[in-house]
């Protein structure tokens, strides 16, 4: 059985008495373990996707069923405690998190709201997590806003995997990253895949990233799914006129490699 | 080649709560008459100091070490600083914040044109639409009359671009200019800027965190790290024979479509 299947899922949004349809009868399915992108440019809608199934909005048609149950059913304690099962690391951590908290802080939170762990087991939680995720434990007493870019979305990562989650959804979560940070938090997010067997839900508008680390890949226009299938051949082989055009959009650099 | 500019010894330090940050050290280069310079770095390289320090842009707060000398053709006949706007065209990350929200589109374009042209204001509007239509924003009549929040992100940065060569600067700058944008609306406006550039005869600074974007674009590429130039040189040689270390960990840090794909390291599903 696949860990989350989404069929029909349709949102639509009103704008000065225009309708926009932001998500138009999207189905696809995730399995455990894997890595699914979905791609597209600027409105395309995966954002949007990646919000649904994070049941941050709630969409107008659709179902999205995770971990063999009706994800869209769940309510109060019952959805809050699947919740612990379906992490998301978003492009700006900064904006995620409150400035002000400590990493401590920012890690004790799913420990303690999850009960994952007991007040006196948490700062050896938190210290483990720290390790997993290549930070060192010392960093638990500063504060959000202090630590790098990378730094902090790397403590994105080590809150996401703190309530052992079977799927995490990333938002863009390496798109605002400097390039020699970016492949290090690549390979961490390979690493932990390959170690907790978690899937992804992989969104992102760079088409070289999707193809690096992504199984399959879905391509987005206005809302609808124009072609999906293993990442590597619907990147060297686009067929819909989007993949067409986000293919000769990325930017190449064209080395003469020795 | 002639200089358009010459950096000489330029340092740039900003004050923080008491402390001080040294943002560049000692930059030394010329900026060619006529050419695509591209300015790379991850953050905290300097290379948007570099661009406000070039634009005199800089709050009166910072501290400029080592000078800036210009070679512009000058219709005053004196060796006269640049003005910003006149001779230096500025087009910024984000168009939303360089755009005025409260004013047309149109307006915001021909008083560009009439502050540094000298142009009535009918002249003046008639330059913004002939300006609307060299950046190719779709139905330019209703465009000078539109707010910038009725433009998507792209239209709003090619009227920001419209407004940067309103009055025919010599230098454009193109501070992170498409990093905002989507690839497909990114390479348009990319493509824009090298055929206005050569049309009007501009030298181009063009400022970015991507070195392959860059490469793109740029005759020459100079690659900047902690305030410092790390090298300069021919596009292609930077690309296919650096000399730096760190310019050889950027380019091997870009994931293009043909990069092996991390995936295959360790079998993962199954």
């Amino acid at each position: 059985m696949s860990l989350l299947t989404v069929s029909g899922l349709t949102k639509r949004y009103s704008r000065g008495g225009k309708t926009l349809t932001a998500a138009d009868d999207v189905s696809f399915h995730v399995e455990p373990g894997e890595t699914l992108a979905l791609a597209g440019p600027s409105g395309s809608g995966k954002s949007t996707i990646a919000r649904l199934v994070l049941r941050l909005i709630e969409p107008d048609g659709g179902r999205i069923e995770f971990e063999g149950g009706d994800f869209l059913a769940l309510g109060g304690s019952a959805l809050r405690a699947r919740r612990a099962r379906l992490q998301m690391v978003f492009q700006d951590p900064l904006a995620a998190f409150n400035p002000r908290a400590t990493v401590a802080r920012v890690l004790d939170d799913p420990l303690r709201i999850h009960g994952i762990a007991s007040r006196a087991e948490r700062p050896r939680r938190i210290a483990a997590l720290l390790e997993r995720v290549g930070l060192a434990a010392d960093l638990a007493p500063r504060a959000i806003h202090e630590i790098s870019g990378g730094q902090r979305q790397r403590v994105a990562i080590a809150r996401a995997i703190a309530t052992k989650p079977s799927l995490i959804v990333l938002d863009e979560a390496v798109s605002a990253l400097d390039v020699s940070v970016r492949g290090q938090i690549l390979d961490l997010l390979l690493d932990l895949q390959r170690e907790q067997r978690i899937a992804y839900l992989f969104i992102s508008h760079d088409l070289g990233v999707v193809r690096a680390i992504a199984h399959r890949v879905i391509l987005l226009d206005a809302g609808r799914i124009a072609e999906s299938g293993d990442a590597r051949a619907v990147i060297d082989t686009p067929r819909s006129a989007i993949g067409k055009a986000l293919v000769a959009a990325a930017p190449r650099l064209n080395r003469n490699r020795p | 080649m002639t200089a358009l500019a010459s950096i000489r010894d330029l340092s740039v330090t900003y004050r923080r709560d008491g402390s001080e940050v040294a943002a560049l050290k000692n930059i030394t280069f010329d900026v060619q008459a006529g050419e695509r310079l591209a300015i790379i770095g991850e953050s905290g390289s300097g290379k948007s100091t570099l661009a406000l320090a070039i634009a005199g842009l800089l709050p009166a707060s910072v501290r400029i070490e080592g000078h800036i000398d210009w070679f512009l053709p000058s219709t005053s006949g004196a060796k006269a600083p640049p003005l910003l706007g006149r001779d230096i065209g500025f087009v910024f990350q984000d168009p939303s914040a360089s755009l005025d929200p409260v004013i047309t589109v149109g307006k915001q374009i021909a008083e560009v044109a009439h502050t540094h042209l000298g142009l009535t204001w009918s002249q003046s509007f008639a330059k913004a639409k002939q300006l609307l239509e060299r950046v190719r924003l779709p139905d330019p009549d209703s465009a000078l009359r539109a707010y910038p929040h009725q433009l998507s992100g792209g239209q709003k940065q090619r009227v920001a671009i419209a407004a940067a060569i309103a009055a025919g600067p010599r230098l454009l700058i193109a501070d992170e200019a498409t990093s905002a944008l989507d690839t497909i609306v990114q390479a348009e406006i990319v493509a824009l800027i090298r055929r206005l550039v050569a049309e009007d005869g501009m030298t181009l600074l063009f400022i970015s965190h991507d070195i392959a974007l860059a490469a793109k674009l740029a005759e020459r590429i100079a690659v900047f790290r902690h305030g410092q130039l790390v090298e300069l040189g021919a596009t292609a040689r930077i690309i296919n024979a650096p000399t730096q270390t760190y310019t050889r960990t950027l380019l091997d840090a870009h994931i293009g479509l043909d990069a092996e794909p991390l995936l295959n390291r360790g079998g993962t599903r199954g």
